[in-house]
């Protein structure tokens, strides 16, 4: 207080300099607010055990991280290894863009979005868990009893460049419609209001969309749904994705995290698959997305759960998985998901558990490692 | 000697404000680069933040490559025209530029409603709650609503950006004939003026420049909604490619998108300026 008093009765120079004061006091609080918040967070990370960070979104075969989270059995795991995972839930666009930004370090994702997001964006990933696939969970739908041949020069609600599309585009080729495919006019519409959009009006003729949303839109007695992915069994994967600079930390923490993760994945689906009316997992992953138990268990009786280790091993080694993620990745190139500037599927390249690859072999950036797989199977995890 | 510059009765040089009003920018456009040249060296491969080359690749093929769903119909023989003509950019801003304008002329009525609120008494008794209240409303979460309404085409996009921007040009042009002076009106009168003269000569046209104004201030949420609309379900326009290319980290061809739009925005905000200019020299 007492400079500034002096300044008003001081001569003009010495005023201007005191009245400088008040912006150097502001900014002193400034600087010393931003060095106490910054002392408050660095060090937090430094000094304790290596935290991981895995997304996860609604989804009925990614419940059950939230489930796995809850309930202590992860927290169980991570101890065992001595470090630190925490699960946050995202919207599912929102979780791909954190991990293709390197804010996460593990996300569950599709196969295709698997390709067409961290692998096109030059971001080496590593696919260590085989969730489930979709058997039926995504489907195309249709008023008053139309047929494929009947869709060329109609329109169709979907979210565009998704497993929607693919799954749609599967269908037409297995009808042996693929030249009419371009007839088709497709509809971008967003997942969030595709059951009012699609309902509210009778012109609408088809939809391709996934669980719950096809439950919903099928309570409509005039909609039928003529295609789905049980008729492409296995096309439709939900991995989890770790970034491979991740997995190969040098202080060996990446690998204990896929190995704490894996275990703690497993024994959920050992719990999942255990059976009768009060299991906890089931009700737990329910609770999730806020599903009842009963409309959760009907999302997953159309979700193929890998309840064993040893037969998501034994998927990912099957020779027909190779020509499953060949007809993705083609699907991939063709629109255009690869990159603009892409002008070969190989660019992408795919690598398999037998060392086989799809695409160059110096751009490898998807890799399928069963070992943490085959690790829990064999018990020594 | 430095702390006059800050003084408020400074007279900044032509040529300096001039330097000055593109500092920001450049620092933007620094920082942009150093962010994506540290990037692309961590992962050559980077689309979070492309490098220059990589969006002038995205440019180069918005503008002079047929979008996806023409690339049947122009071949690579085509002149150029031709292909500006089916390339994306040129589509989108078709497409999204018709909903704007529409959507731009339906608000003509919303001035009009906003002056007769003001000025007279009973269409202010009829309207003006129900305005207050509707304006608070969240347009987006109208939108099922408007989809059934008016199907899933044209008319639900325009008419959500209607929906979200009216009400607050009616209230704003009502607030505006509120502070016309009472005392003009009523001069008005004596000399003879009806009531279509009063609100149209005298308070309309004294209006109108703030209107105006208004208007340009409103272009920002007139094209947001235009996006959420575009977004959630369409087959063209300027937000549909920006979410189809969101799917796959597009940023090459998003970056560019949004620098034209707000070309875009900028022009017609001038566009308006100018006309006011031109209209009202005395406001």
């Amino acid at each position: 207080m007492v400079p500034c008093k002096r300044a008003r009765v001081g001569h003009y120079k010495e005023s201007r300099v005191f009245s400088r004061t008040p912006v150097a006091r502001f900014l002193l609080v400034v600087s010393v607010a931003i060095a106490s918040v910054a002392v408050c967070v660095l060090p937090a990370n430094a000094a304790e055990r290596p935290t991981f960070t895995v997304g996860w979104s609604i989804y009925a075969g990614w419940n059950p991280y939230y489930y796995m989270a809850r309930s202590g059995i992860l927290k169980r795991w991570a101890d065992k290894y001595g470090i630190e995972i925490k699960v946050q839930r995202f919207d599912y666009a929102a979780s791909l863009d954190a991990f293709v930004a390197k804010n996460l370090d593990a996300c569950t994702m599709t196969n295709m979005e698997a390709l067409d997001m961290p692998a096109a964006s030059g971001v080496d990933s590593t696919a260590i868990i085989l969730g489930d696939y979709s058997n039926g969970n995504d489907a195309v739908l249709v008023r008053n009893g139309l047929s494929f041949s009947q869709l060329p020069g109609k329109s169709l609600m979907l979210v565009q460049k998704t497993v929607s599309e693919y799954l749609f585009e599967r269908g037409m080729v297995l009808n042996g419609l693929q030249d009419q495919l371009s007839k088709v006019k497709l509809i971008n519409t967003s997942d969030s209001d595709i059951v009012p959009t699609f309902l509210s009006n009778s012109s609408n003729q088809a939809a391709v969309t996934w669980k719950p949303l096809v439950s919903e839109i099928l309570r409509d007695k005039h909609v039928t749904s003529i295609f789905d992915s049980s008729k492409i069994p296995g096309e439709i994967l939900d991995l989890l994705v770790v970034r491979t600079e991740v997995l190969r930390r040098p202080d060996g923490s990446g690998e204990r995290f896929a190995k704490a993760i894996s275990g703690a994945w497993f024994e959920t689906m050992s719990q999942m698959a255990a059976g009768g009316a009060a299991n906890q997992a089931i009700s737990g992953s329910a609770a999730a997305s806020g599903d009842s138990v009963e409309s959760y268990r009907e999302q997953l009786s159309t979700t193929f759960l890998f309840s064993t280790p040893r037969s998501a091993v034994d998927f990912v080694r099957n020779p027909g998985f190779k020509q499953k993620m060949d007809l993705v990745r083609q699907f991939c190139f063709q629109h255009g998901l690869l990159g603009q500037g892409v002008r070969s599927v190989d660019d992408v390249g795919i690598l398999y558990p037998d060392g086989t690859i799809h695409g160059k072999k110096e751009r490898v950036r998807l890799r399928f490692d069963v070992t943490y797989m085959q690790l829990a199977h064999e018990g020594k995890i | 000697m430095l702390w006059a510059t800050f003084d408020i009765q400074a007279h900044p040089r032509r040529s300096t404000a001039h330097v000055l009003s593109w500092v920001l920018f450049i620092l933007c456009i620094a920082a942009y680069l150093r962010v994506s040249e540290v990037r692309h060296r961590e992962n050559s491969e980077d689309r979070v933040t492309p490098s220059s080359a990589q969006l002038f690749e995205g440019i180069r093929s918005s503008v002079l490559q047929p979008a996806e769903e023409d690339s049947e119909v122009v071949d690579n023989s085509a002149s150029w025209t031709q292909r500006v003509r089916h390339s994306m950019l040129w589509k989108d801003t078709v497409s999204s530029g018709r909903r704007f304008f529409i959507s731009l002329t339906l608000l003509v009525p919303a001035v009009l409603i906003g002056m007769h609120i003001g000025l007279f008494p009973y269409v202010g008794a009829f309207f003006l709650r129900f305005v207050l209240f509707f304006d608070k409303i969240v347009a987006l979460s109208l939108l099922p609503i408007l989809f059934i309404v008016f199907g899933i085409d044209e008319w639900s996009k325009i008419m959500l950006m209607v929906i979200g921007v009216a009400p607050t040009m009616i209230l704003d042009t009502y607030q505006m004939v509120k502070a016309v002076p009472r005392e003009q009106v009523v001069k008005a009168f004596t000399l003879g003026a009806n009531n279509i003269d009063v609100a149209y000569r005298v308070v309309l046209k004294q209006i109108l420049p703030q209107v105006i104004n208004s208007l340009r201030l409103n272009l920002k949420p007139l094209v947001l909604f235009l996006f959420a609309g575009e977004m959630i379900a369409s087959t063209d326009g300027l937000a549909y490619r920006i979410a189809i290319m969101r799917r796959h980290m597009g940023m090459d061809i998003i970056i560019p998108y949004l620098l034209w739009v707000a070309l875009l925005l900028y022009s017609v905000d001038l566009a308006l300026r100018l006309l006011n200019k031109r209209l009202h020299p005395w406001y």
